[in-house]
């Protein structure tokens, strides 16, 4: 049988993913290093002051991500950003039915989602917030030490700290289910093509293959059957 | 030789103090410290405040007491070593830490210049010397107790220079003890401001101050308070690192309970 693709993202979707992946990981580690006991000998003397100016460079880029998405697609901006902030009912019994499911592959309580999964939307929102307090905070450490009151600078880095554990370990959890977990290839296949197969689409996103409301009539039904 | 280091401590003895800045040329000596350029900005007060390169400052302060006679008073401004210091936790680099003898060692080698230490302090003491704001470029600096003459059973410089008696150094127990009884005399003098600063402040502070008025004239806070952005990252710090490790470790360990569980060939 033929395999048909549907387009998920745009190429420049695709591109920004990976520069801010390829901006993350370096700005995680140099950040971690002033965070790590074990890691002192690097935050030291020179080594520290490397490891400030390329926190500082990568994270110019890391910055410029969403403002270029936002000049170039700001449409695609928009309706991304509206299905991140969409949650419902359906959004918790995801979750709920989310671990059995990603460990040993029981799928017939997922209920149906949109062209974002909950754990997808989960990912993106926190990553979004994410890069705003890191960039709001960011900038103050950089630019306004001394300038703006020391208790509000103490806030800023405490901020800072705490974005960073939220979302590197947002960044476990999204690299093992996309790179590692084996029956998530198809989402990283989409992330380097743009496209997803029908059949994958069918069954994981289904609210965006046949429409909300077939989907969710598909899915009531499914129930009544008592599984598959 | 370690274990019979007995806790050291300076007293600032204020109301001794004649502002004669003797401590801060003997400072700049034995540091090797730059003199800085300056400008008469109407006070005695010179440099008008700490930096990089002024470890120690007398502070001209004019005051009425409460009996309505004039006072000027004389604060000697510099690290307190606080027990309890937040500058120490908040240092990523290990540039300050404790000295057995309970003051807050400085190695500039390690500062990376983050002036995290400049935020932190709850007496707004450790100066940077920004080279750039936009690469960060910087050292931070400030009073290191006299770390090589303290640690080789010398005074510290300034409490060697001072020709008044207002600056001593010895056992931190006999200088609360000293520090305590020159309180009564003030007082029997009807100082009633007078108080001892920093006997138990943040843990107990290595230099004390003996104060001839209230500390907020002094420019002191009243009772000094351990930042509660420290504290808070006191508590980050490990509970993050757990975390992120509980993270990477689940996360192996459920790639082989998946990889148990589902059998490739049966998916779709």
């Amino acid at each position: 049988m033929e395999i048909r693709w549907i387009p998920k993202y745009t190429a420049l979707e695709r591109t920004l993913h990976w520069v801010h992946t390829i901006c993350f990981l370096p700005l995680a580690l140099t950040g971690y290093i002033l965070f790590a006991p074990w890691l002192q000998a690097l935050a030291q003397g020179e080594a520290g002051e490397l490891v400030r100016i390329v926190h500082r460079v990568t994270a110019i880029f890391f910055g410029l991500v969403p403002i270029i998405y936002t000049i170039l697609q700001p449409r695609r901006m928009v309706m991304n950003l509206k299905e991140f902030l969409t949650w419902g009912k359906d959004d918790w019994e995801w979750l709920k039915a989310a671990l059995p499911y990603y460990a040993a592959g029981k799928h017939e309580a997922m209920p149906p989602q949109p062209r974002f999964n909950s754990g997808e939307r989960l990912n993106a929102v926190v990553m979004v917030l994410g890069t705003l307090l890191f960039g709001i905070t960011g900038l103050s450490m950089w630019f306004l030490k001394g300038i703006m009151p020391a208790g509000l600078y103490q806030i800023m880095v405490f901020i800072h700290d705490l974005t960073f554990l939220v979302t590197f370990i947002m960044f476990i959890v999204h690299f093992y289910l996309a790179v590692v977990h084996p029956l998530m290839w198809q989402s990283l296949i989409s992330m380097r093509f743009g496209y997803v197969s029908k059949s994958y689409a069918r069954e994981h996103h289904a609210k965006w293959y046949y429409g909300e409301e077939r989907a969710k009539q598909m899915w009531e039904e499914q129930k009544a059957k008592g599984g598959h | 030789m370690a274990t019979d280091v007995k806790s050291a401590a300076l007293l600032l003895d204020l109301a001794k103090c004649t502002a004669c800045r003797g401590c801060q040329a003997a400072c700049k000596q034995w540091n090797d410290l730059p003199a800085e350029e300056t400008v008469n900005w109407g006070s005695y007060q010179n440099p008008a405040d700490l930096s990089y390169n002024t470890y120690t400052l007398i502070h001209f302060d004019e005051h009425e007491h409460e009996d309505g006679t004039l006072a000027w008073l004389f604060l000697n401004q510099r690290c307190l070593h606080c027990t309890e210091a937040a500058c120490v936790d908040v240092c990523p680099t290990g540039a300050l830490s404790y000295n057995e003898m309970g003051f807050v060692s400085y190695e500039e080698a390690k500062c990376n210049g983050c002036g995290y230490c400049s935020q932190f302090c709850p007496f707004g003491i450790p100066r940077l010397n920004q080279v750039s704001t936009v690469t960060g470029e910087a050292k931070s600096s400030k009073c290191t107790f006299c770390q090589d003459r303290t640690t080789n059973g010398l005074s510290p410089a300034c409490a060697q220079a001072c020709p008044t008696g207002a600056i001593v150094f010895g056992e931190r127990e006999e200088m609360v003890a000293v520090g305590k009884q020159r309180v009564e005399e003030l007082k029997s003098r009807g100082r009633s401001e007078a108080r001892l600063y920093g006997e138990t402040e943040l843990g107990g502070l290595h230099q004390m101050y003996v104060l001839d008025a209230k500390a907020s004239v002094y420019g002191l806070p009243e009772s000094p308070k351990y930042p509660a952005g420290a504290t808070l990252r006191n508590v980050l710090k490990p509970l993050g690192n757990v975390a992120i490790g509980a993270a990477l470790v689940g996360s192996v360990a459920a790639f082989f309970i998946t990889r148990r569980n589902i059998k490739m060939e049966e998916v779709e």
